[in-house]
């Protein structure tokens, strides 16, 4: 304990000198570095000060995110767009009006802007589908249109694409230096930069001399053929110089463009101080809307086939309607001829009047039905005017015609005219043909009249028993005058056939006067075998006469071999030539004696 | 390349045309013809070893019938204010043309040229004049568009000065 006591002791005296020796350091501390000690403790109280803190930062934080936009860098916007979101959120939900009433300004001019813009394509298309349906392109386009099924407005865009953009100027708007400059291959250009301060030059000069606001711009100039086309960006303005008429939608195509560079390059056209060099990335982009022209290139390729089918359907179709012209010329000259040879008709004349034929002329009521000859050539009645006047005609054809339908002869005559002379033949009733010879003289056309031929039907019947008496052939034995055993039926026959004739004959005038022919074979000598003959005849007179024939017009004769019935080289010859015929005549009453004589003269030869 | 968009300003008459000419095309037209709105011309000139391509926007020059319009120069980045040496009046009313410049563009580089002055012994600014403007801080050009005396090196000047700016 002592010892510690001890230890202690001088332990004691060493902290007591060391206390000191502290104090005397703290002293010199303090005497060297208090007073950044005291600026120390100020910073640490001001750090600690979260007041004193916010007041600090409130002083720099604009200067800083100055400086941070400058650098161009992303990350400051990243950091502070979902706070921005979510403040103006935020602050439509308290208060909708706040934003509203800030943002109305803004709207108003945008909305008119875009629905502007929107008129103007429409407007623009609009006038060029008008000017385009009454030209000789639009006409091609229209059967273009019908031919592919496509809406005309769709064929009349697609061509409408015939412009060329021969210069993109992308323009920094505030200065008016050129940023980038783009011209189509071939296109001779004067200096851009000239070019492209003159816009601007121009583009102020509108604005201020119609007092618009800074977001109404000049949207296009027109030079002639040429047409330059002016949209503006915040920062920049992309000018294009075309050729000819482009679409509206081109400048939509503009305006994606001019917006993607603005957003792209906000920062370098913020900044921008003369130096072109980060534009030239932009190239890529407007080379696009100086390649919009080659769009067309194929459909105008295509034209000439178009304008060749069409040609060639024109041609084809031109082609048809000759041929078929020229077959219905043929086809109706060929009537013509046909009609002319028409008994009956007669053509004056005719005239083609369009599609219609006109034939005039005159023709006989009995003639063919014009109208009917028309349709049996293949052609149109409805095509055919036929203005035929009614008259008689003096055509053989037409005179037998007409003379059939006064008439009315029985199917058993036929009628046909040769120069006026009516010609009848067949036969027919007394009746009939005392009519014919009453009547037919008075017909149109008929100067004389032929029934020579033309045999009365009632004095058929008179020769049809004449015939049938003429086939009976009446037999006898070899050297006798007595009829041959089984002949009485034929014998009978005769008689009847006999009375007939002499009935009959005399209701038509007429006198029939009956041969009875008496034949031998060559058997035995002439001398006898003629008076055997004329024995054989005058056995069928008795005969006869007895079965109540009159012996009037009977007359037998013998002829003796002299005409055979046939020749005698059989004996059924033989047998045929030992005979009696009969031969009937008729003559008119009163006139019998011709016959008469015509009888005797085969007496002799008894 | 870096390019400049370069105002001339100052009173109708001043040879601001004539200026531009001699600078692009080293002519010199004794025929007035007085400038309707802008004509825009440029050239390229050498400064701090690059090529700068100068574009020239002369102005139609102010008068009581037509005020300049201040839109005409929005981003330039340079501007020759000037007044011919022989009327003393297109001296001051350049200098308050300067005015309304500086209040509405702030200050931006800017050379004084005193034009004609091919024709001294019409001269009606004296130097104490020269003294006073050189005081106010303007670099101040005797130039001739038609001898083309100091219209070279006034660009120049103006160019280097918009680079260094």
């Amino acid at each position: 304990m002592a010892e510690q006591a001890q230890r202690r002791a001088p332990m004691a005296q060493a902290q007591e000198k060391s206390l000191d020796n502290n104090h005397a350091y703290e002293e010199l501390r303090h005497l060297i570095v208090a007073p950044e000690t005291e600026g120390l403790a100020a910073v640490e109280e001001r750090l600690d000060n979260l007041e004193k803190r916010t007041e600090d930062v409130s002083e720099v934080v604009a200067e800083a995110i100055h400086m941070r936009r400058a650098t161009g860098d992303q990350a400051l916007a990243d950091a502070l767009a979902p706070t921005i979101q979510e403040t103006l959120r935020e602050s439509v939900r308290r208060d909708p009006h706040v934003l509203a009433d800030a943002l109305f300004p803004v709207m108003g001019p945008a909305i008119r802007k875009s629905i502007t813009e929107t008129l103007r394509s429409m407007l623009q298309s609009f006038n060029e589908a008008l000017d385009n349906s009454f030209s000789a392109r639009g006409i091609q386009w229209r059967i273009e249109a019908m031919r592919t099924g496509r809406p005309f407005a769709e064929i009349v865009m697609m061509h409408s694409l015939m412009y060329r953009v021969e210069q993109v100027f992308l323009i920094h708007r505030e200065t008016g230096l050129v940023l980038n400059h783009l011209v189509a291959p071939t296109v001779a250009t004067q200096d851009p930069d000239m070019i492209a301060g003159m816009l601007s030059a121009i583009q102020q000069f509108v604005r201020d001399s119609f007092h618009s606001r800074s977001d109404e711009t000049l949207g296009s100039l027109n030079v002639g053929e040429l047409q330059v086309w002016i949209e503006e960006s915040p920062n920049a303005v992309l000018a294009a110089v075309i050729r000819g008429h482009a679409p509206a939608d081109f400048r939509q195509a503009m305006n994606e463009t001019l917006e993607d560079i603005q957003r792209h390059y906000s920062s370098a056209l913020a900044n921008f101080k003369g130096d072109a060099g980060p534009f030239r990335g932009a190239d890529e982009r407007l080379s696009k809307l100086l390649e919009t022209r080659y769009r067309q290139a194929p459909a105008e390729k295509k034209k000439p086939r178009t304008l060749m089918i069409v040609g060639g359907v024109a041609a084809a179709l031109l082609l048809g309607w000759l041929a078929y012209s020229t077959y219905l010329l043929i086809e109706w000259s060929r009537f013509l001829s046909q009609l002319k040879k028409q008994p009956g008709i007669v053509v004056v004349s005719y005239t083609k009047d369009g599609r219609t034929f006109h034939i005039q002329g005159f023709r006989d009521p009995l003639a063919a039905d014009p109208k009917l000859l028309v349709s049996q050539a293949g052609l149109d009645p409805e095509k055919a005017d036929l203005q035929l006047a009614p008259y008689y005609s003096l055509d053989d054809a037409m005179i037998a015609e007409r003379a059939e339908k006064l008439l009315h002869p029985p199917p058993t005559v036929k009628l046909a005219a040769n120069h006026g002379e009516l010609i009848a033949e067949g036969s027919a009733s007394q009746q009939w043909i005392t009519k014919l010879e009453e009547h037919a003289p008075w017909i149109a056309g008929v100067t004389k009249v032929d029934d020579s031929h033309l045999l009365n039907s009632n004095l058929q019947q008179l020769y049809t028993l004449k015939t049938s008496l003429e086939s009976i052939v009446l037999l006898f034995p070899i050297g006798r005058a007595e009829l041959e055993v089984g002949q009485d039926a034929k014998l009978a026959e005769a008689q009847n056939r006999i009375r007939e004739l002499q009935a009959q004959s005399e209701g038509f005038h007429q006198t029939a006067t009956i041969d009875l022919v008496g034949h031998s074979d060559t058997t035995g000598i002439e001398g006898t075998n003629l008076v055997l003959s004329q024995q054989r005849a005058e056995q069928i007179r008795r005969f006869l006469m007895k079965g109540g024939v009159k012996r009037d017009g009977l007359r037998p004769s013998g002829v003796g071999t002299t005409q055979p019935l046939r020749d005698e080289t059989t004996e059924e010859g033989r047998q045929l030539n030992r005979s009696v015929t009969f031969k009937v005549s008729f003559a008119p009453v009163g006139n019998a004696s011709a016959s008469t004589s015509n009888a005797s003269a085969a007496s002799p030869g008894n | 390349m870096i390019q400049k968009k370069i105002c001339m300003l100052g009173s109708f008459s001043v040879g601001k045309t004539s200026l531009v000419r001699r600078f692009v095309t080293s002519l010199f037209d004794e025929k007035y013809h007085t400038t309707i709105g802008v004509k825009v011309d440029k050239k390229i000139v050498k400064a701090n070893g690059q090529d700068v391509t100068l574009v020239l926007w002369d102005i139609h020059g102010e008068d009581v019938y037509q005020k300049m319009r201040m839109s005409y120069l929005r981003g330039m980045s340079g501007y020759l204010l000037v007044a011919d040496g022989t009327r003393r009046q297109t001296l001051d009313d350049a200098l308050s043309l300067n005015e309304r410049v500086v209040q509405e563009f702030g200050r931006i580089p800017a050379l004084l040229l005193l034009n004609k002055y091919d024709l001294t012994d019409q001269w009606e600014i004296d130097s104490s004049q020269g003294a006073k403007l050189a005081a106010a801080g303007w670099n101040v050009f005797n130039t001739s568009a038609k001898t083309g005396d100091a219209v070279e090196g006034a660009f120049l000047q103006l160019a280097q000065a918009t680079l260094d700016k």
